[in-house]
This record gives structure tokens, sequence and C-alpha cells, in this order.
């Protein structure tokens, strides 16, 4: 702006400038040194002055006045009052203006400087309040972007495996239940591969959790390159999951399989050990009408376990038959406990007869369960499962009780009492307190321990702690008689019948089938030869023998003839209540 | 108070904003109705405020121009709020253009305004951080990109310590940013104080800023000059603001009346 002619030749602040700054110091904060403000007043003041003095008469100098005080920060509407104040009370008496209608100049210049000043006040009000909503839009915004984006970094976490980045069980359960559920999709097949590492635990163990870790990212890296396309979760553990959808077929999962088995199999380096895996995969293929993602994992899982049963580095396909059988197995053995506590099992019991002269030398316990659906089960569709899931401990506790309460009422009859023959399962030898609690049982009971006899099997012994022949010690040691089971069918280590207190070999029925055939055929006399062994090395020890599985009076004989010492079998009679068998005593 | 990292902040403009309300105090338009209404009741408790924010704001203007005679080309605003009139680096630019300025304020809106000031400023940064954290702060690839730690820095916290509790230690806070800095280095400090000031105002005052983010912890002259531990204060020490070095002998009449203490330390040799 061309500054109007000054009034005085110096820029130095005159008493009116001094007048105007102090009037509006305070009113807004001013950027700038006090002889600064003054200096830019003094100079507004000198374009005023002027432009009361111009001729003609112009207002517009007293817009820019106004104008020009704004953008230099003295701008508050307290600024304003006192500005008009100022020049209005002191302007021309300080600045000694004359002439006749300098008053009514001023007027007119007073309300041009008060326009200007309001206006551009006005202006920078609205830019502030524009700048202030567009920064705190921009700051909306970009919080909203913060959030958009932790949302995301929260999803990806919450939907995958830190470890090898994997999608985890979320996100697969997820798809699959998309997969599943998607509209017009129900006429198609899908397929799941459950994937385990073999022996993962063995590299865990051995080499330490970091490398499991690394071959896990390896191994999880080579699942995703081998089987891209197919969405290929970590479950958690050493445990993978692939999903295949749109198959043809199960041949198409197993393709899949095949190529995961290959990708896991290649070897490994890590942390400079060469590592070689294999997998086992469980493989459940099935149209997509009609199954549900919960169905579809517990097959593809159950599946898995047959693949690890059956040595691992293999796939299994999903068997609905094996399937119903191993639910029902399952059932069963959850139906065990109850059925203790109902009383529905009982025992039967199998004579144990002398060779000799026909007597009854003892009864073999067998248990029987009363199922309330199934009817009356043989040991053979339990016992097995109870050994599987460790039911056998109560189960065995409750049958040894039983017989011992049964064989002490069985001597108040007097006579030649028979010692009752109970099973004892290799968890029941192995649990530390045994003896102890035979001995306790026998000592309730009130039945003598020398009419006691306790059956164990080889595999008992094939141990690698000292507890079951400690265990086989302290039952001795109460009088108890222990013989070997199945003789002649496990590794019939030698050693143990030198070292053990055993008092009876029982041999295994199938030599004694041998003995059913006519005594010319070469397999009969081969076996009959073995058990002519048997019997003379168990009496060269001192120890009785008792031949299972004799169902003829022909091999009862032969038996008698070899020197066998007492005979168990359909022959002599099967298993029956107690009272039954008794009857035959005395 | 502290907003932890997991948590995406709002922006809630209902809510009045320090920074916004202290642009009101300075006759600014920078600001919404609910920091209007909040500085109204401030004003109403304390008449004075806005005159406070002023002399307070020319306290700044006076150290700026006080360390940039002293040779100080780098400065660390922390608090700065909306950049309103008289920014540290358009003051520390008129005798020194080559001045480099970060600022840094915890308020998202003050910092998005900062930035479109800014734009285009390859001198000068905003960076969005909390007092509270002087490492971050520290770490800042902003701050470190624009300031040279080898060269000394001023630091200024120029009506903010009012801001931190006792709780957030604040003189452990200014050690951090002290150790990071070299002999040479400016300190420069201002806060409310409740010196003079009788119950029923300061409790009215503490009062307003409740409703903000960020109550009020006024402190004594004693409590103010602790804050410069390791700086040599600078003549006159920590005084009522309109006390440090005045233009003007009546500039600084009524100086208690200011509320605000402030002062300027130097580190070292």
């Amino acid at each position: 702006m061309a500054e109007s002619a000054p009034l005085r030749a110096s820029s130095r602040p005159g008493t009116f400038a001094r007048a105007w700054a102090k009037a509006v110091s305070g009113t807004s904060y001013l950027p700038m040194p006090q002889a600064q403000l003054e200096a830019l007043l003094q100079r507004l003041a000198d374009q005023l002055a002027a432009a009361l003095r111009t001729e003609p008469f112009d207002v517009r100098p007293g817009h820019r006045v106004g104008t020009e005080l704004v953008a230099n920060h003295i701008a508050s509407v307290e600024g304003l009052g006192r500005t008009v104040e100022v020049l209005q009370l002191r302007m021309i008496r300080d600045l000694g203006l004359v002439g006749d209608d300098v008053e009514d100049r001023m007027a007119r210049l007073l309300a041009a400087v008060a326009t200007g000043y309001a206006r551009a006040l006005r202006d920078r009000t609205l830019d502030e309040q524009e700048s202030i909503r567009r920064a705190a839009m921009m700051a909306r915004t970009q919080a909203e972007r913060a959030l958009r984006d932790s949302e995301a970094r929260f999803r990806r976490q919450a939907t995958h495996d830190p470890l090898t980045d994997l999608p985890n069980r979320v996100l697969f359960t997820e798809r699959l239940t998309a997969a599943l559920n998607e509209p017009g999709r129900g006429g198609q097949r899908i397929g799941l591969c459950f994937i385990d590492l073999d022996r993962f635990k063995v590299v865990n163990d051995s080499l330490g959790h970091q490398v499991g870790d690394r071959l896990l990212i390896t191994v999880a890296e080579r699942l995703r390159r081998a089987l891209d396309g197919h969405l290929v979760a970590r479950l958690g553990g050493d445990e993978f999951v692939i999903l295949v959808e749109r198959t043809g077929g199960t041949d198409d999962v197993v393709a899949v399989a095949d190529a995961a088995l290959a990708a896991v199999r290649e070897p490994a380096t890590v942390d400079g050990h060469e590592l070689v895996v294999t997998a086992s995969i469980g493989i459940a293929e099935r149209q997509v009408a009609g199954t549900t993602p919960s169905d579809l994992m517990r097959a593809a899982d159950s599946t898995l376990h047959w693949a690890k049963a059956a040595g691992g580095a293999r796939w299994e396909v999903f068997d609905a038959e094996r399937n119903r059988r191993e639910l029902a197995r399952y059932a069963l053995s959850a139906a065990i406990p109850p059925a203790l506590e109902r009383g529905e099992f009982y025992l039967d019991y199998q004579p144990l007869t002398s060779l000799r002269d026909g007597s009854l030398l003892g009864v073999e316990a067998l248990v029987r369960w009363r199922h309330p659906e199934l009817g009356v089960l043989r040991p053979g569709s339990f016992i097995g499962l109870a050994e599987e899931t460790g039911l056998i401990v109560p189960l065995g506790a409750w049958v040894l009780g039983e017989a011992c309460r049964q064989a002490e009422r069985w001597s108040a009859q007097g006579g030649r009492t028979p010692f009752v023959s109970v099973n004892l399962a290799v968890r029941q030898v192995h649990r530390p307190g045994l003896v102890q609690e035979v001995h306790d049982l026998l000592e309730r009971t009130g039945l003598p321990p020398e009419r006691l006899q306790l059956e164990i099997t080889e595999s008992t012994m094939m141990s690698t702690t000292e507890e079951p022949v400690r265990a086989l010690r302290g039952l001795a040691d109460l009088g108890v008689r222990i013989a070997i089971d199945d003789f002649g069918t496990g590794y019939s280590n030698l050693a143990y019948l030198r070292d053990l207190p055993v008092t009876e070999l029982k041999v295994a029925g199938e030599f004694v089938a041998g003995l059913r055939a006519p005594a010319a055929d070469p397999g009969s006399r081969t076996d009959e030869r073995i058990l002519a062994s048997l019997v003379s090395l168990a009496h060269a020890l001192d120890l009785t023998v008792t031949a299972e599985g004799v169902e003829t009076a022909g091999q009862a004989q032969r038996l008698r003839a070899i020197g066998c010492d007492a005979g168990q079998g359909w022959h002599f009679g099967r298993p029956a209540p107690a009272e039954r068998i008794l009857e035959r005593v005395g | 108070m502290q907003r932890p990292d997991w948590a995406p902040e709002t922006i809630d403009i209902e809510r009045p904003s320090v920074a916004r309300m202290y642009d009101y105090y300075l006759g600014g338009s920078h600001n919404f109705a609910a920091d209007r209404a909040a500085a109204r009741a401030m004003v109403a408790a304390v008449p004075e405020a806005p005159l406070m924010a002023q002399a307070n704001r020319a306290f700044l203007r006076r150290a700026v121009q006080f360390l940039t005679g002293a040779g100080v080309r780098q400065f660390l605003d922390i608090g700065s709020g909306i950049p309103t009139v008289g920014n540290v680096h358009e003051i520390a630019r008129r005798t020194a253009p080559e001045s480099r300025v970060v600022y840094v304020d915890v308020d998202p809106v003050a910092v998005a305004h900062s930035r479109e000031i800014l734009a285009g400023d390859d001198r000068a940064a905003v960076v969005q951080e909390d007092l509270r954290r002087p490492e971050r702060i520290l770490a800042h690839p902003d701050v470190r990109g624009l300031l040279d730690f080898d060269e000394p820095i001023a630091v200024m916290a120029v009506a903010v310590l009012h801001f931190i509790a006792d709780d957030d230690r604040p003189a452990e806070i200014l050690g951090v940013l002290r150790d990071a800095l070299v002999p040479g280095s400016h300190l420069v400090l201002s806060q409310a104080s409740d010196e003079g000031r009788s119950e029923n105002e300061r409790t009215e005052a503490q009062n307003v800023y409740r409703h903000t983010d960020n109550p009020l912890w006024v402190r004594s002259r004693p409590e103010l000059t602790a804050f410069f531990d390791g700086f040599t204060l600078v003549e006159p020490g920590v005084v009522w603001v309109p006390q440090w070095r005045p233009e003007s002998p009546e500039s600084a009449e009524d100086a208690e009346r200011s509320v605000f203490l402030g002062g300027v330390g130097r580190l070292g040799g």
C-alpha cells in the first residue's frame, strides 16, 4: 500500500500513536514488542491524518487502516472499541488537525475504519473457524484410519497363528462354515486333511523348543507352497489342516494328502540339524449337504488317530463303519464306572482240575457284565477297553475283592477247598501299594493266602522298572500263589522263572489245541513235544503246570501222559456261578 | 488419563480442549463452542485468564528472542497447542532464518492444524506425542530427522507443565529430556502457579479444567525452580512471566496477576 504523505517527517511514535498502542494493548495477543506496535500505529495514524486532509475526501484509507489493524493481530472486538474511542477522542486534538469539515470527515473516516476492521475481523474469524474445522476433520479421518488399521491388525492377530503366520483355527472354522453353508453348494463335495507330525515331541524334547518352532515354521511354509490354492491352517501344536473345496471324490483329497506327506518328508535343516519328519493324515471327504463343520472336523480328527495308530507316515480315509464301532467301544468304556457302582458286574468260575485224580484244585474267576441294553458281556468285549482307558484298575480291584469274599465262604463248607485264581492286569501290578491292598484284602476277608492265586501275563514282566518284580516278591511273601498266564505265547523269558517266586505256569490253549489231532499228525507231535518240554522244565523248577483250553478226553489223556499237573477247559467244566462249581466239591 | 497404545483415539469436539481454550484466551477463533463455553467459565472464575495467556505468549516470544540471541537455532516446543499468532518458528526466523523447530502436542486436532500450517516447510515439523512419554518424543523420526542432538537445542514446555500430575513425575520427564541435550542447550518453562491466589479462585479454576482431558496442577515458585535441576537459570530466574526480561518497565506492572511463573535455564558451560 502506498503510504500517504506523512504528517511528520519522523516516524517516531508521537503522543497519539503511544496512546493508541496503550489502548489496544491487552485486547488480544500481539506478537510484537511495544515499540514495534507503536511504530505500526504511528504509520496508520499518518495515513488517517493524510486522508483527513486530502482533497477530494476519500474514506478508503479508513477501510485499509481497519483491515491492516486486524492483519497485524489487533483483532478483537475490544481492539475495535478502543480504536474507535481513541481516534474519536484524541486524533484531531493530538495531531492538531483543523478545518471546517474536519469533524464531519472524522466521523466518516471512523465509520470506514470500523467497517474495514469489522469486515476483516469477520473474515479472519470465519477463516480460523474453517481451518480449525478442517483440522478436526483431518484428525478425525486420521483417527478413523488408525482405528481401521488397528481393527485390521487385531483381526489378523485373532485369525492367524503368530508363529507360522498361517490362518488359525478361528479363521479355518469360519472358512469351513462358510464353505458348508453357502447357498447352492449342497451338491458339491468337500474334504479335509488333518495333519499331525509324527514324534514331533521328540524333536522338542531332544533339540529344544526353538528348534521345534523353527521346524514348524519350515513345515508350514512347505505346506503353504505345496498346497497353493487350498486353505492351510495351523490348529495348534504340530497339528495342521487343509481345506479342499469342490472335490470330485476322495481321490482328490488323497492327492492333496500325498502332496502334503511329500512336502513334510523332505529333509529340513534347522539350526544345523538335519531333520527328517513324517506326518500322519486323517482324510474326511463327503457331500456338502448334510454335513456340519464339527462333523467333518471330528471325522478327519479320528481318522488321523487311525493313521497314527497304524504307525504314522501315512494317510487314512474316514470309514463310517469303523468309526461307528469305535464310538460304540467308547460308549462302552464310558459306561464301566457307573456299571461298577450299580453292581452290573458279577463273577463266574471255571474249574482247574487235577489231571492225576480229577479233583477240583481251584477255580479261575471270570468277570461278566450284565449290561442293561446289550445283555451279558464276556471279558473279551470290555477288558481290552478297560485296559486302554485305565478303568481296569477299579474293575480289577473289584474282581479281586469279590473273588476273595466268595472264596472265603467256600472254606466254611469243609473238605479240600479249592483256591481261587484271579487275573491281574499289567496296570494293577505296576501300581504302588498293590501288596498292601492284597494284604488288607486277605485280612479283611479272612481268606488264607495260599487259597489265592494271582495270574499275570508275561507282558507284565516286560518292564524296565523294578516295580513289578518287587510287587511279585511282596505278594509271594504274603503266601499268595503266582501263576504265569498264557505261557509260551510271549517272550517266554526263562530268566524270570529262575528269579521270580512263581508257583505255576498256565500253558496257552493253542499248544493244547494241537493235541486234538491224531497223535501221528506231525504238527500234533510237535505241540506234544513242546508241552512235554515245558512240563519237564517247570517241574525242574518246582513249578506246577496247568494246561488251558482242554476240550476233549483225548487231550486230557495225552496231557496226563506228559505229566501235566492240571487242566482247564470245557472238558472239565464251563465257567459257571460258584454254587454250581462247588456242588462237585467233597 | 493416558490413552494406551492399543486404544485408538477418538476426536470429540464436544469436549473442551485446553489447546483451543488457550487460543480463545489469545483472541483466536480456532475453537469450538465447547471450548468457548469452558474458556468463558474460566474467565468468570479468573477474569485475568486472557491476560495471563497473552502474558505467557509474550514470555514465549521474549524467550525465543533471547535464545536466538544466545545462538540457539533448534527448538523443541512441547505442548505447542494451536500454532496461532506468534509461533516459535516465526519468532525465531525473524532473527535467525535457519532455525529449525519441532512442535509436539498430544491434541490430535492441534497437531492436524499445525501440520497444515507447516505444510511445505522443511525446517519445521509437528509430532503427536505426550510430554509424559519423553523417550518417545526423543526417539521420534521427525524429531531425530530435523534436530541435531549434537548441537544445542532449546526445549520448551511453556504453559503445559500444569497439565502434568505429580504422579506423572514431571521432574523425571524433564530429566530424560535434559540427558539428551548437549551443553549450550536451554530449557524454557512456564506454568500456572497458585502463589497469592485465594482458595476460591484455585478451586473454581480447577473445576473448569476438571471437565477437560487435562486437569490443572498449579505449582509454587520453589517447585518450578526445582524443575530446572541440572540447568543454570539465566537472569532473572523464575519470576512472574511479565517480569522475565520485559521490553519496558510498565509491561511488568501487576506482574503477579499473571498467574504464570516462568524461567529459562542453560545447560552446562
